[in-house]
């Protein structure tokens, strides 16, 4: 019995010693792991859907492969509801060596704006959840997550149509002259049109019309949209329906009544 | 009278002998403890309570190791060894919280998953407990031997 015994304490002692300094050398070898986070970057894709860019670099010295690296990010908004979620997967990131990789996400603001126009209207905060994991020497994973919130400004922050100003054309039309105002809160530059269409209170459109309008980021905006109605179809309350459409989004109608 | 005095000196002897041994492997165990220290001292900066953790596992180690082998050549050997494996096994399922390892900092939360190095030492403990029970019936078995003859 004694051979066996001594053959069970020998096995034991080896695999002891290989498993200790296995783990020993995985977590000591994380330190010379070094992850450098760019500036982030934000763009347009071809389809004019906003993409966040944030370029990562890693650079791996340590003793073993990492393997599984993923970046993960989830934005959504105050009550929970998923905006977007992006993800960038790197397989294996073997040792000595720097991958540097970009990482995407693409929000479509049509649909942002179709599911909630106060991102159009409203500042707010939007809930940014971010993970990163990765196997450490292939074989223990790891994941660092973290939660932070990053204000939202809106494009169109206090937008507000003047009292509309009607002067004689001639015999059967009115000029009319609504002022617009708001204040572009948002991170791009605003570049569009906006077009208005009044309606008296019986429902009918009695004119439309149009303006250009280029509001840069952090700007406030003052302008005017001038349009002709018939005499007879004005009434003194009724309701305009506002369209946007820009580089980056497009949206309508936002009805502001009036009268 | 003379012989009961050479059995006193012979126990003395053994007893000695014994401590010394107990001694110099808990020397060595400390210093293969504090050279693997090094390496994960970056560790115990991230990672609040860690190093106290260890110390308290090496301290409970080393004290069982040294009560087992001042007690070797009786069953209470045995009995420490497998005292021994038992606390592995408890220590590393209590301290690692069954393998997923959390800690928060700041606000980023960390979570390392050693539920495979936890299976592997979990594995490696029970040998060491089916080992230390072997032991103590092949001692028992001599013992018994001894006797007969």
């Amino acid at each position: 019995m004694r051979i066996p015994i001594r053959m069970i304490s020998i096995a034991t002692t080896f695999f002891w010693i290989f498993l200790i300094a296995f783990f020993v050398s995985a977590v000591y070898s994380v330190k010379d792991v070094h992850f450098d986070f760019g500036e982030p970057q934000m763009g347009l894709t071809s389809d004019n859907k906003v993409v966040f860019s944030l370029p990562v670099s890693i650079a791996n010295s340590g003793f073993y492969n990492i393997g599984s690296f993923n970046i993960s990010t989830e934005i959504s908004d105050k009550e929970g509801f998923t905006i977007t979620r992006g993800s960038t997967f790197v397989p294996v990131i073997k040792k000595n060596d720097v991958v540097t990789i970009t990482h995407n996400m693409t929000i479509d603001l049509n649909d942002l704006l179709q599911q909630d126009k106060n991102y159009l209207l409203n500042d707010t905060e939007l809930k940014i959840y971010e993970a990163v994991s990765m196997r450490i020497a292939d074989v223990i994973p790891v994941q660092a997550s973290t939660n932070f919130s990053m204000p939202w400004g809106a494009p169109l922050y206090n937008f507000t149509l003047g009292e509309p100003a009607y002067a004689p054309y001639n015999l059967t039309h009115f000029r009319v002259t609504i002022p617009i105002s708001f204040e572009n809160h948002a991170f791009f530059d605003l570049v569009g049109n906006v077009q208005i269409q009044m309606y008296n209170s019986t429902d009918i459109i009695v004119g439309e019309g149009q303006t250009n309008i280029e509001a840069y980021h952090n700007s406030p905006y003052n302008g005017y949209v001038e349009f002709y109605v018939s005499m007879t179809g004005t009434t003194p309350t009724g309701r305009f329906e506002v369209y946007f459409s820009t580089s980056i989004f497009d949206y309508g109608p936002l009805v502001i009544p009036y009268g | 009278m003379a012989d009961t005095g050479n059995n006193f000196k012979k126990k003395i002897r053994n007893f000695t002998f014994k401590a010394l041994k107990a001694t110099v492997k808990g020397i060595l165990f400390y210093a293969i403890y504090f050279v693997l220290w090094m390496f994960l001292a970056p560790i115990s900066d991230m990672v609040p309570g860690f190093q106290q953790m260890i110390e308290t596992f090496v301290m409970v180690y080393i004290l069982l190791m040294i009560v087992g082998e001042l007690v070797s050549g009786t069953i209470f050997q045995y009995f420490f060894n497998v005292a021994k494996a038992l606390f592995v096994i408890g220590y590393l399922i209590f301290s690692l919280n069954g393998g997923i390892f959390g800690l928060t900092f700041q606000n980023v939360s960390l979570m390392v998953d050693l539920r495979l190095f936890l299976v592997i030492a979990m594995l490696l403990s029970l040998l060491g407990l089916a080992k230390s029970v072997l032991q103590a019936i092949n001692y028992m078995n001599e013992k018994a031997e001894y006797t007969r003859i």
